[in-house]
C-alpha cells in the first residue's frame, strides 16, 4: 500500500517535471535580464538580444526644452544628437504605432529583420509609414541598421531604427512621397506599472524636422524580449 | 519499501510537486492574448452609411511576439452627416514574459458632424492595456479633441474631456463625448474602448406635446442611427 501511493505521487511529480522541460524547450530566451551594456557601442551584437519591441501612442512635442514632457534625459543617450537635428522642431501632435524585431547580419551588425512603423504628424497632416521585410527597407531596398543601449533612466533602455549611414526611407502620405527617417523609442516602465508616461520616442526627417525626445501623452512602449 | 527508499520517493514527489507548481503560476503569469482595433469614422444614419473606416485591427499575437496594424484615409465624405479628413488608425500589441498589452490611436481632422451640429478641429482617440505581475491596467490618456463644438457649447483648445459626457441635442438625440466602455477584472485582464464622439439618433413615435412647453410627453424613443468620430479599443487577458 505504501509503494503504490508512493508511486501515484511520484509519477505526477515526474509529469509536472517534464511538462515544465517542455515548456521551457517550446519558449527559449524568456529572460527579462538580458546582457547589456551600460554604455552605447557601434555596432555591438550583444545589443540585439533582446530584439522585439512594440508600441505606440502619442506625443506632443513643444520644441521646448524646458516643458514638462521633454525628455532630456534621453535625449543624448547613445550618442544621439541634441535636437533639433535636422532643424526645425517638428511640434504638435504625433501619433504612432510600431514593431520591431531585430537581428544580426553576416557581419554581425545590429538590424531590423522585420518592422512595421507609422507616424502621424497631425499639424503637417503627414502620414509616414516604413516597412521592413527580411531585413530590406521596402521604399529603398536597403537594410535598415538599428541599436539598443541603456538611458538616462534607471532600467531604461532604448532603440534607434535607422542608424547612420543609411538611415532609412519612409513613405509619406498624402502623395505618396519618400523621405528619410530615424525612429527612436524609450522603455523606461520595463516590467513595472505601464501607465507610468515615462517612456518616450523621437522622430527625425529629413524635410521636416525633428520632434526632439518626447515623453508620451499616452500609449506604451514595451521591449518585450528575444 | 524500506524508510530510506520511502525518503527518496517523498523528497522527489515534494520537488516534483514544488516544480509542478512553479511551472504551473509561470504560465499563469505569462499574458495569453492581446487584442486592438481603431478606426477614424462610423456612419450609420438614414443620410448615408459608411462603415468603420480607416479600419486597423491587430493580427493575432503568440507566444512572445509582437505586430502593429494601421490604416490612412484621406478624407471622408457622407453628405449631411459628416464630414472630416486627416484620417488614421494605428494598433499595436505585444506579448513578452514579463509584460505584455496593446495600444490603439485614432485620429480625425476637420470634422463636420450633421451640418455643423458638431465640429472639431481634431480629435485624437488614444487607449493602451498592460498586464504585468503588478497587475492589468488600461487608460485613455492622450484622447483629446481640438476647438470642438456642439450644440453652440465650445471647448476651445486642445483638451480632454470628461469620460462619458453626455449631451443632449434637441431634435435630433444626444451625443456621448469621450465614450469610455471598460472591460476585464483589472486583475489578470483588462480592456477600454474610447468613443471620441458618438452621436445617437433618435426618434419619438407617439406621444403628446406639451403647449405649455413645448416638450413631448410619452411616446416611444426610438434609436434610428448613429454617427461615431474617434474609435481605440485595447486590451490583454492572461
Amino acid at each position: 500500500m505504501m509503494r503504490e501511493h508512493g508511486t501515484l505521487i511520484v509519477w505526477p511529480s515526474l509529469l509536472a517535471a517534464g511538462l515544465l522541460a517542455a515548456a521551457c524547450t517550446d519558449h527559449p530566451n524568456v529572460s527579462m535580464a538580458p546582457k547589456r551594456p551600460s554604455f552605447w557601442l557601434t555596432p555591438p551584437p550583444a545589443q540585439c538580444v533582446t530584439g522585439k519591441w512594440t508600441g505606440g501612442g502619442r506625443i506632443d512635442p513643444t520644441g521646448n526644452r524646458a516643458a514638462s514632457n521633454y525628455d532630456n534625459v534621453d535625449e543624448p543617450a547613445g550618442g544621439q544628437p541634441a535636437a533639433p537635428d535636422p532643424a526645425p522642431y517638428m511640434t504638435g501632435k504625433v501619433t504612432f504605432g510600431f514593431n520591431v524585431f531585430l537581428g544580426q547580419d553576416a557581419n554581425g551588425n545590429c538590424i531590423v529583420t522585420k518592422g512595421e512603423i507609422e507616424v502621424n504628424g497631425h499639424a503637417l497632416k503627414l502620414a509616414w509609414h516604413v516597412s521592413i521585410h527580411d531585413g530590406v527597407d521596402a521604399y529603398d531596398g536597403r537594410p535598415v541598421y538599428a541599436n539598443e543601449f541603456s538611458d538616462g533612466h534607471p532600467g531604461g533602455v532604448c532603440v534607434v531604427v535607422g542608424i547612420p549611414d543609411n538611415y532609412m526611407t519612409a513613405r509619406v502620405n498624402p502623395g505618396q512621397g519618400r523621405e528619410i527617417v530615424q525612429f527612436e523609442v524609450c522603455d523606461n516602465d520595463r516590467g513595472g506599472r505601464q501607465n507610468t508616461r515615462s517612456d518616450a520616442m523621437r522622430w527625425r526627417t529629413a524635410g521636416h524636422g525633428d520632434t526632439g525626445m518626447t515623453y508620451l501623452t499616452g500609449g506604451n512602449i514595451v521591449e518585450h524580449g528575444s | 519499501m524500506n524508510g530510506k527508499t520511502m525518503h527518496w520517493v517523498n523528497r522527489l514527489a515534494v520537488l516534483g510537486l514544488v516544480v509542478g507548481l512553479v511551472a504551473g503560476l509561470a504560465a499563469a503569469g505569462s499574458a495569453q492574448s492581446v487584442g486592438g482595433q481603431a478606426y477614424s469614422t462610423y456612419v450609420n444614419t438614414p443620410l448615408g452609411s459608411s462603415g468603420q473606416s480607416p479600419l486597423a485591427v491587430l493580427p493575432a499575437v503568440s507566444g512572445t511576439d509582437g505586430a502593429e496594424a494601421d490604416a490612412e484615409g484621406s478624407a471622408l465624405n457622407v453628405a449631411g452627416a459628416l464630414s472630416s479628413d486627416f484620417l488614421n488608425s494605428i494598433t499595436s500589441g505585444e506579448i513578452g514574459a514579463a509584460e505584455a498589452g496593446a495600444q490603439s490611436t485614432s485620429s480625425a481632422a476637420s470634422v463636420n458632424i450633421l451640418n455643423g451640429l458638431i465640429t472639431a478641429d481634431e480629435v485624437v482617440a488614444n487607449v493602451m492595456s498592460s498586464a504585468s505581475q503588478s497587475g492589468a491596467v488600461s487608460d485613455a490618456a492622450g484622447s483629446t479633441f481640438t476647438n470642438l463644438t456642439v450644440a453652440g457649447r465650445s471647448f476651445s483648445g486642445d483638451q480632454a474631456v470628461a469620460p462619458n459626457t453626455n449631451v443632449s441635442l434637441p431634435g435630433v438625440g444626444y451625443v456621448v463625448l469621450n465614450e469610455q466602455i471598460p472591460t476585464g477584472d483589472g486583475v489578470t485582464s483588462s480592456g477600454l474602448t474610447v468613443n471620441m464622439i458618438h452621436v445617437y439618433l433618435q426618434s419619438i413615435t407617439g406621444g403628446i406635446v406639451d403647449p405649455l412647453t413645448g416638450q413631448g410627453i410619452g411616446g416611444i424613443t426610438t434609436t434610428t442611427g448613429e454617427i461615431i468620430v474617434g474609435s481605440a479599443t485595447s486590451s490583454v487577458g492572461r
